[in-house]
């Protein structure tokens, strides 16, 4: 007799609970329609940030290369051309490149970078079909436009 | 320099305290050498311990007892009873402000600078800087870099002005390449004018910089040192065999640095060893055998080309074989070499020494250092006879030039001025020909009237070198190719016995030889040699290598490179081999090597590039470079070192000892061979005192060896009117096989020239830059002329090693030639 009593308020307490939650704005977002937001310092896939001027803050210093715990990224650096250079200075990055499977999103490579060129946007769909594609390459990783990671480079420096 | 002094007896101790710790250290040892000594580290900017100390950068500040200011300890002698404090906060803030002081000027541009990650500079600040700066003004601003010639790139902002470049250059190197120019916050390091560095060794001040001022243009923004791998090597271009590291990206090879081996290059290398690396890399690289298929080589398998080789081998008599080349190979497969042409196919026609007419035999004058390269700064006098130093075996000079420091003279005998003739104390610049002559003068034998009429060389500076030379009680005497590449090498010969014996007794070097030279003369890849230095001709060495290699050895001498282009010329060689050389290019005669190739059946040849000689083979085999296989190699004094694999060949190209296998297999006579450890140790039987780091100095001839031909007196060439006596020399930085692919080098070689003394360019009409044809009665060529008043009246200098223009087109192998030089318009 006390058992199934038991089990009849066990079973109200439990409804109570759904009766809480039926009338509160639902946490769950229609995803991919709806995007939730991330934190403002979530660490997403990165960019290649540029100048306002559209100069490349990249000079291929490879310190991001040297500080990866995962050993993710490829830096081969050239010199500039000193008519039509890609960024101040006379070295920059010829050569950039991620592997997304490899990188674990500490976002070392954002804090050893000197000139705030790498950062960490707040993208997250980083998937494939095959493991070439989710190598980034510098034309993925490039901002198109200066701005377009959406992280400010000065944050540090 | 404590390093070089003999170790001191008790008596000549002095004690000190450094850091609380009692330290006794010889007399004359610094204060900063004693705590290095001690394990107690105090940095240094400025400080080289292969130079003396200087005391510009103050970094190595200490505080020493009853001295009212702190000392440098880099240049304070250690005193009886000295107090010495090296970690007090009156030293941290000496060491501080110095950097501090450094740091003004210095950009910080580290992300961009290829020194960041191996920069003194860089690491004394995070181990004793101050972490941040007061100074807000504008830093010292000149043109970002400068490009100081194809290698080196100058940054003078980045310049702490330590003087290290500037002391190599002036007390290591004597070329004073670089220099410093204006006084104090102006002060800056520089050539005159900005000119192109003009050095050989420019190489080390990059690496002795301590900061990245001085950097390389070859190198430049490759690689971090952290993505280097590194590989011990060994140089593969003259044959002083210098100790090197390659440094691997990836599949690619950034640099060379030096290694440091006291016995051989200290820690130095020439620019050739630094930038003559690319060739490896090069796209023009052989990926696969090539097989003359209707008069034009194609693509074959390597069972295709080696099916040829050895159809070729089985169906010529073994005396109508011959085998050139395998002074650019390692032991190991030199080894192999001989056991499959000496053991399998049973010819002795092999030799190594591919760019003389003249060889004299090994047994009488061996090609080396009789002592060793580290004893060379020892000796009391050196006589350099016909060999350019600078250009032939850089890193000879750097040890002539430590005795000249000593205080030991310098004689040059030569038919043109060295680089190194400033050096000289007594400098006899003669006619070619007159080489005898002039060292029968110098040695006695002759009156000094007799040697300089004969040799074009002033009697009153024969006297007095001769004078010099008797003072010395351990004089050195070296001999280079200029001397005895000609007919009369053998007076020459006689006549360097006769001065050896007059310099009481000194050891006579005979420097010639490059690669691996070294290594293929004490194996025997020679008509007349067995390993060891062993004589063919001697039964129980014949024996002695028939039981391990359990086949008979023939007894019969072969052909030198000239005896079996000759009897190529007559049809007597049919197959000829060539492994890792070009005689097309080098072998001083071309047409004798066109006329011989006409009358061989069949050209093998093993290259890395399409060589002249590789286009006329009837099969060219790809072969892998030196960093891409592990082996040993031994030098001009027979010292043996092992270089490492860094790097995977190209398409299929396959090391010598495994093509030697191959063909051995296909011959009927399989050797069995697991690896170059086992080959190493199969050479180890046969010769005493084979191992990794041993030196088999060349044999001394004995002292009854005799030489033809001594005392036969020697006249200048008689040459027809106006024409000019050709000599032909080395160059460090030329345009040969593998120097034609290293920008680097390349870039220092410059145009091929001809180089005339300024009387004779007038008569001529001649103006320096000036393009001219060159015509001996063998054949033309095209070069720019030189106006050099270094080279003696009457001759023309031209030079070795380029290979878009071989002097051995103008060379005859029967003799000297004298060449007319013509203008041909204005530049």
């Amino acid at each position: 007799m006390v058992r199934q009593l038991r089990q009849v308020w066990a079973t109200v307490k439990g409804l109570g609970v759904v009766g809480r939650y039926l009338f509160r704005r639902p946490v769950t977002v229609r995803y991919p329609d709806a995007k939730p937001p991330v934190q403002r310092r979530y660490k997403g896939r990165h960019y290649l940030t540029l100048f306002a001027d559209g100069m490349e803050r990249c000079v291929g210093c490879e310190l991001c290369v040297i500080v990866c715990p995962s050993q993710s990224i490829f830096v081969r650096a050239a010199e500039n051309d000193p008519l039509a250079p890609h960024s101040k200075g006379e070295r920059y990055a010829a050569d950039f490149q991620i592997n997304m499977l490899r990188c674990i999103f500490c976002g070392f490579c954002e804090e050893a970078c000197p000139t705030g060129a790498i950062v960490l946007g707040h993208d997250y769909e980083l998937s494939g079909y095959t493991r070439e594609s989710l190598i980034y390459t510098k034309d993925m990783l490039t901002e198109k436009y200066p701005g377009e990671s959406g992280r400010d480079p000065h944050r540090e420096l | 320099m404590s390093s070089e002094r003999a170790p001191a007896s008790p008596a000549q101790m002095v004690h000190l305290t450094i850091d609380g710790r009692p330290v006794a250290v010889p007399k004359g040892t610094t204060v900063w050498q004693a705590a290095r000594q001690n394990g107690i580290e105090v940095p240094v900017f400025c400080y080289h311990d292969r130079m003396p100390p200087l005391g510009a950068c103050r970094m190595c500040l200490v505080e020493v007892e009853k001295m009212p200011k702190l000392a440098t300890s880099c240049t304070l002698e250690a005193g009886e009873d000295m107090v010495v404090r090296t970690q007090t906060d009156r030293v941290r803030q000496a060491q501080q402000a110095i950097l501090e002081l450094l740091l003004v000027n210095h950009p910080l541009d580290c992300p961009i600078c290829d020194k960041g990650g191996e920069c003194p500079l860089q690491d004394n600040t995070l181990r004793f800087g101050p972490g941040q700066s007061r100074f807000v003004e504008t830093k010292r601003q000149f043109r970002k870099h400068v490009r100081m010639g194809p290698v080196l790139v100058l940054d003078r902002e980045r310049c702490i002005l330590c003087w290290r470049c500037v002391r190599f250059g002036e007390i290591v190197a004597g070329d004073d390449a670089l220099k410093g120019f204006e006084r104090g916050y102006h002060s800056q390091i520089a050539t005159p004018a900005m000119e192109p560095v003009r050095s050989k060794f420019i190489g080390n001040t990059m690496e002795i910089c301590p900061v990245g001022a001085l950097t390389s243009a070859t190198y430049r923004f490759r690689s971090r040192p952290w993505d280097n791998r590194t590989v011990q090597s060994v140089c593969p271009h003259c044959g002083c065999g210098c100790a090197t590291t390659l440094n691997v990206r990836g599949a690619d090879l950034t640099r060379t640095r030096p290694r440091e081996h006291p016995e051989v290059n200290d820690i130095w290398l020439c620019d050739k060893g630094f930038f003559g690396y690319e060739f490896v890399g090069s796209p023009e690289r052989l990926r696969a055998p090539l097989v003359r298929r209707d008069g034009a080589l194609r693509e074959a398998t390597w069972d295709e080309a080696l099916g040829r080789v050895a159809d070729a081998l089985r169906s010529t008599s073994p005396e109508a074989v011959g085998v050139i080349g395998g002074a650019r190979s390692t032991n190991e497969d030199d080894y192999l070499l001989l056991r499959l042409f000496r053991g399998v196919v049973g010819t002795n026609n092999i030799d190594f020494r591919v760019e003389t007419a003249y060889p004299q035999p090994t047994s009488r004058a061996a090609w080396g250092l009789p002592v060793a390269i580290a004893d060379v700064e020892r000796a009391d006098a050196i006589v350099l006879v016909g060999c350019d130093l600078t250009e032939e075996y850089p890193i000879l000079w750097l040890r002539v030039k430590k005795a000249i420091d000593r205080g030991a003279p310098l004689v040059i005998a030569g038919a043109w001025e060295p680089e190194v003739a400033r050096w000289a104390q007594h400098r006899l610049i003669h006619r070619r020909g007159g080489e005898a002559a002039l060292l029968r003068a110098l040695a006695g034998g002759v009156r000094a009237e007799d040697g300089a009429a004969a040799s074009g060389a002033p009697a009153e500076a024969i006297r007095a070198a001769a004078d010099t030379l008797r003072a010395a009680p351990r004089a050195l005497v070296l001999a280079g190719e200029a001397a005895l590449e000609q007919p009369g090498a053998e007076r020459v010969l006689a006549a360097l016995d006769e001065l050896c014996a007059a310099c009481h007794g000194a050891p006579l070097g005979i420097l010639r030889g490059r690669g691996n030279s070294g290594g293929a003369q004490v194996l025997g890849l020679l008509p007349d040699m067995l390993p060891g230095y062993r004589p063919l001709g001697d039964p129980s060495a014949r024996e002695a290598v028939a039981a391990v290699w359990g086949r008979p050895v023939p007894s019969a001498p072969g052909r030198t490179v000239r005896g079996m282009l000759e009897a190529a010329r007559a049809a007597d060689l049919e197959v000829l081999y060539v492994v890792g050389a070009d005689p097309a290019s080098d072998y001083p005669d071309a047409r004798a090597w066109e006329e011989a190739r006409r009358g061989l059946r069949c050209l093998v040849v093993h290259e890395l590039f399409l060589t002249r000689t590789a286009e006329a083979a009837d099969v060219v085999l790809p072969v892998l470079a030196y960093a891409e296989k592990t082996g040993t190699v031994a030098n001009i004094e027979g010292r043996v070192q092992r270089q490492d694999q860094a790097l995977l060949g190209p398409g299929v190209a396959r090391s010598d000892a495994e093509i030697f296998v191959d063909l051995a297999s296909r011959l009927g006579s399989p050797l069995a061979v697991a690896s170059w450890e086992q080959v190493f140790a199969e050479i180890g039987r046969m010769i005493p005192g084979w191992a990794e780091g041993a030196r088999l100095a060349p044999p001394r001839p004995g002292a009854g060896a005799g030489r033809d031909g001594a005392g036969i007196p020697d006249g200048p060439l008689p040459r027809p009117e106006g024409a000019l006596a050709l000599v032909a020399g080395r160059r460090l930085f030329d345009r040969g096989t593998m120097a034609a692919r290293c920008p680097g080098v390349r870039g220092q070689a410059g145009e091929p020239f001809v180089a005339v003394h300024p009387e004779d360019a007038a008569r001529l009409g001649l103006r320096d830059g000036m393009p001219c044809e060159v015509r001996s009665p063998r054949g033309a060529l095209r070069l720019a002329v030189r106006v050099w008043a270094g080279v003696h009246r009457g001759h023309a200098y031209a030079p070795r090693g380029y290979d878009s223009a071989p002097v051995s087109v103008l060379l005859d192998e029967r003799g000297p030639v004298a060449v007319t030089v013509r203008p041909l318009g204005a530049p």
